[in-house]
């Protein structure tokens, strides 16, 4: 699905990434390379499969989309380096082109050297590439930048008659910002209450709807 | 020398005769059988001392080893007073399970005086989620005789190291009010902890008779409930039943005429007028209600009738402050309060004496929990409990009839016990780890004996062995994963940090997120449930505790409040599932259908809904016991189809999927479902294919499970179950109520272990527990099944009319309409999207509250 913002135009992909033709730029946000891992090593029971799932997810966008850059709105790893992350720096060698750029969120406690290894481009608070702002959680107070953000991983319900209700991840637009939805397979959602003028387009495992 | 003769019988005996009683047949049996090496189960009506049955035994056996002992130290001339042959041992004794935490004060002070009046140097200590450090502390050093204790912290003792000293002079472990603990979780936990600690003696001090006793209220199962408690074969069991009676009085409250209770509903508020009487003339009175919202409404509503009762009336459920309760029931024992509104948050529990009469709102849905609701009153041996059945709709003073015959025929359910739940495997494997560290084959072999397990597979233990040491199997290789490791032989925990995450989490009951309720100016109200505040704005009022509150703010994870000016404003409703009544109680109420029309009775009751019988009659049919009714009724609306197989709304409402699956197969059709404890109800669009001809075939039990997986949401029912089990095996954390979770990075939901593990292993065990359970817990398949046989044995009568008859009426207006759709996903949203915006446009609907049922 591809819309109109800011007179900027942004296809929005059930993979939950947006992609901006304009720029070659592919926009993920709350990857959470290594959160499987850390579950592990704390003697959670969560499968390898998910870190590699998502990883796959990635090469499958890289391929339908001719990306420069990849701009990560923000926890991109989820604390420490662990065997989760060395599959991404398998992943990464791959791609010796690709741009990436991150800007931190609170989940990325990496040192700086390994960001360096891995060749990825870090912002310590926010990307300014106009009409966007990139930053990991929306700021306080808005300007003439429209924000594009991530870290609460934005999720939709809908109701029908009888107490029916489904629930999915979704892109959220309001006036002022954008909230990208997890890229992980391994996030939760946090539901997102309706305004006036707000937005949704949900992630649904076919397509991304408006609703 | 037989027991009688002993000295320590002698003693008790004498003792009971200085306070002028006399113990009952059923005690001295059990001193009896206990003495004898016996373990097993005593079922006794409340109030007759079924704690001293047991808790006697123990005594005059200790009594009896003491004065063995004396006598062969003082033929042995040589000894002397100071040797150390003269003292007792010291240490536990008797290890005795309660589920309750209130009951535990009580017990111990009742012990205590025991002790005391017989010269027992024993301690009698408590040990529970109460349990102060300190006393922790002083227990550690020095176990008291009798420990008073609850599953969770027998765990939590077995969580500990060097646990066997604990145990080593350990003589009995009494499980009481074993029917609660039985059919829950919590009974899995307390038979794991029995076979470890029974494990434990055999290995240390194989010549020691561990003895394992129950206490139970009469039950539908009572034999299987002692094969559970003690299922192993080398102990010599028994079952001991009392010979008396409780006597029970039932009385239901008559509005002046029939037409003045309503056909359907469930508040009953217009009899109150009827209640306060009964209030004023007793000393105390305890009114049950089945929700939690119920009884804020019926708190509110006797305030409103008579102001006078303010001060004297008080509200108890689960949800309000502990120390607010813990007043409440100090106020009770103390004859204070006039009247209490209570949910089963007083079911069970200690006796309030000055309680001399009990109220029943709207159906108690089962046998058993009305009858313990009746024992609440007239609680000491030979006096008789006064219960009062309070309708909220006509139809329910049927029920009042059948309960009565139940009681008097002792027509009381079963309680089914939990088999297989590896969730709570898991969680108690991780406990022994965290502790010394357990030995696989060994407590394999302990595991393999419990009932719970009986039918555990060595294929099974091996995947729970590999769930908790490497993650997975091997085909789903779990890469540094670390939990359980082998240390010198034994599978421990070696993280400090792990295992105090798990002691944190040891226990079974899963309870909502739910937040607390604070005043401003300090004191805690209760508690909500986390997504009733989410809709609260400032300034908006809601009930609790019976209060009239203020919506402020939330702060620090805690809803802070002020007293609201207004009288009335919105109770919470606190989710939760809906008891179903029982089968049992459906069974009897199609008798009693057939009474009501041949007045072949003598329950006032059913003269009384006469009327609404002769009018079903006329305008349909009354169904007998041996007949089917279905009533297909052609209004504006659509196309009704009724019908009423009487099994609870449980199962009614997967007949009804069923039913309206294989009527689409017919032809295409969608419907709307709603159904009660009685019946169903499927409204159509189009005329519904159905005739004398293939009724029987729709209500076939032939292909009911393929049937059933295709016509509901077993994905949903075993994902909900699926909360629990990743709690429980420690998958999801359980923040308590007002806490932040500490560890927020390892922070997650049921909801997504559930998706992860059906996409990338399917094999989890976890996983097919939580379809288990939703097959067996919440479709009830053996029931349904059951009800299924029972239609096509029956004679089936179709009605059909143009108007609603009194029968189908309650179903129309009580439930909850649910969907049975089979549109695609795609389709489903295009809907709904259309639907919400339909929605905002129109006028507010009214909107019906789902009610909680308290636990």
């Amino acid at each position: 699905m591809t819309i109109n913002c800011r007179e900027e135009a942004l296809i929005l992909s059930k993979e939950k990434a947006i992609y901006w033709a304009a720029k070659r730029m592919l926009i993920i946000s709350d990857l959470h390379i290594g959160k499987s891992a850390h579950f592990r090593k704390h003697g959670l029971q969560v499968p390898d499969a998910v870190g590699h799932t998502d990883l796959r997810r990635l090469s499958r966008l890289m391929a339908e989309f001719d990306a420069e850059t990849l701009l990560v709105t923000g926890d991109m790893f989820h604390n420490k380096i662990n065997s989760d992350a060395n599959a991404f720096l398998e992943w990464r060698k791959s791609y010796p082109e690709l741009r990436i750029v991150l800007i931190k969120g609170n989940h990325d406690a990496l040192k700086n050297e390994d960001y360096e290894a891995l060749d990825i481009e870090v912002y310590q608070k926010e990307l300014l590439c106009a009409p966007f702002r990139f930053i990991h959680d929306k700021p306080k107070e808005f300007d003439e930048y429209y924000n594009i953000s991530g870290h609460i991983h934005p999720g939709v319900v809908l109701y029908g008659r009888a107490r029916q209700q489904l629930k999915f991840p979704c892109f959220y637009f309001s006036d002022t910002c954008a909230v990208l939805p997890a890229f992980s397979v391994f996030t939760g959602l946090f539901m997102i209450k309706r305004e006036v003028g707000d937005s949704f387009y949900a992630v649904t495992p076919e397509k991304v709807v408006k609703v | 020398m037989t027991l009688t003769n002993s000295k320590g019988y002698k003693q008790v005996i004498k003792w009971l005769k200085l306070n002028k009683k006399k113990p009952f047949k059923f005690q001295t049996d059990a001193w009896q059988y206990y003495a004898e090496g016996y373990s097993g189960l005593v079922n006794a009506p409340t109030g007759f001392g079924k704690t001293f049955s047991l808790f006697l035994a123990v005594v005059v056996d200790e009594l009896n080893k003491r004065a063995e002992r004396e006598a062969i130290i003082l033929k042995d001339k040589t000894a002397k007073k100071s040797d150390k042959k003269f003292k007792h041992e010291t240490g536990l004794k008797l290890i005795w399970i309660t589920p309750l935490r209130s009951l535990a004060k009580d017990l111990a002070r009742a012990m205590r005086e025991v002790c005391d009046e017989l010269e027992l140097d024993w301690m009698v200590g408590v040990r529970n989620g109460d349990t102060s450090q300190s006393e922790k502390l002083k227990q550690k050093k020095q176990m008291p005789e009798v420990l008073i204790i609850t599953p969770e912290s027998m765990h939590l003792l077995l969580a500990q190291k060097s646990t066997f000293n604990y145990f080593e002079h350990l003589q009995c472990i009494v499980a009481d009010e074993w029917h609660e603990l039985l059919g829950s979780k919590r009974g899995v936990m307390a038979e794991l902890a029995i076979s470890r600690i029974k494990g434990l003696l055999q290995e240390k001090q194989p010549e020691r008779l561990l003895r394992i006793w129950g206490i139970s209220a009469t039950i539908g199962n009572i034999d299987q409930a002692l094969d559970v408690l003690v299922p192993y074969d080398d102990l010599p069991k028994a079952i001991i039943k009392a010979d008396i009676e409780k006597k029970i009085v039932i009385k239901s409250i008559l509005p002046d005429h029939i037409d003045m209770l309503p056909w359907a509903g469930h508040l009953g508020h217009k009899l109150a007028e009827k209640l306060l009487p009964i209030i004023y003339k007793s000393k105390t009175t305890l009114i049950f209600t089945n929700t939690r919202g119920q009884a804020e409404l019926w708190y509110q509503t006797l305030l409103a009738k008579d102001e006078n009762l303010a001060g004297q009336l008080a509200i108890h459920h689960g949800s309000i402050d502990y120390e607010l309760r813990n007043w409440i029931e100090d106020s009770i024992h103390s004859g204070v309060l006039k009247a209490v509104v209570s949910t089963s948050s007083l079911d069970l529990g200690v006796d309030f004496k000055p309680v001399d009469t009990v109220v029943q709102i709207g159906s108690p849905k089962g046998v058993a929990r009305f009858l313990q609701r009746a024992g609440r009153s007239g609680h000491s041996p030979y006096e008789t409990s006064t219960i009062y059945f309070l309708p909220t709709h006509a139809l329910e003073l049927v029920e009042a009839a059948a309960i009565k015959e139940a009681a008097r025929t002792q027509n009381i359910e079963s309680r089914e016990p939990m088999v297989m739940s590896f969730d709570v495997l898991i969680q108690y494997l991780v406990t022994l780890a965290v502790g010394d560290g357990f030995d696989d084959e060994k407590i394999f072999f302990e595991v393999k004996q419990t009932h719970a397990f009986r039918e555990l597979l060595p294929q099974e233990w091996n995947w729970i062995m590999q769930f908790i040491t490497t993650g997975g199997d091997s085909l789903t290789a779990y890469t540094e994963f670390s939990k359980v490791k082998k240390i010198e032989g034994l599978w421990k925990v070696e993280s400090r940090q792990m295992a105090m995450r798990h002691r944190l989490h040891i226990g079974a009951i899963v309870s909502d997120a739910m937040i607390k309720v604070k005043y401003l100016t300090g004191g805690f109200v209760g508690m909500v449930e986390e997504s009733f505040v989410s809709k609260m704005k400032p300034g908006n009022s809601f009930t609790l505790a019976g209060r009239v509150l203020e919506f402020i703010m939330i702060k620090e994870m805690m809803v802070m409040v002020r007293k609201s000016k207004q009288k009335t404003a919105m109770s919470p409703s606190w989710m939760g599932g809906r008891i179903s009544l029982s089968s049992n109680l459906g069974s009897i109420l199609r008798k009693k259908y057939n009474e009501t029309l041949d007045k072949t009775h003598d329950d006032e009751e059913l003269d009384f809904v006469l009327p609404l019988f002769e009018r079903q009659a006329k305008v349909s049919h009354v169904p007998k016991d041996d007949e089917f009714l279905i009533e297909l009724i052609n209004t504006k609306d659509g196309y009704h189809f009724f019908a009423y197989p009487f099994e609870g709304r449980q199962v009614n409402e997967i007949m009804a999927s069923l039913i309206a699956y294989r009527l689409g197969r017919v032809k295409p059709i969608s419907f709307s479902i709603a159904m009660n404890d009685y019946g169903f109800e499927l409204l159509s669009e189009q005329p519904i294919p159905l005739d004398e001809a293939n009724i029987k075939q729709l209500f076939s039990p032939v292909n009911l499970s393929d049937d059933i997986i295709a016509s509901i949401n077993a994905t949903e029912m075993a994902r909900r179950k699926f909360r629990d089990i990743a709690c429980i095996s420690g998958l999801v954390f359980q923040g308590y109520p007002g806490k932040y979770v500490a560890n927020k990075h390892l922070q997650s939901s049921a909801g997504l272990f559930f998706n992860v593990f059906t996409d990338y292993d399917k094999h989890n065990l976890l996983l097919r527990q939580a379809y288990d359970e939703a097959f067996y817990q919440q479709i009830e398949e053996p029931r349904l099944a059951a009800a299924l046989h029972r239609i096509q044995a029956s004679k089936v009568v179709i009605i059909n009319t143009d108007r609603y008859t009194p029968l189908c009426f309650p179903i129309k207006v009580d439930s909850l309409r649910d969907n049975m759709s089979s549109e695609e996903l795609g389709k489903r949203i295009e809907r709904m999207t259309a639907e919400a915006e339909k929605k905002s446009s129109a006028r507010k609907t009214k909107r019906f509250k789902q009610e909680d049922e308290e636990t």
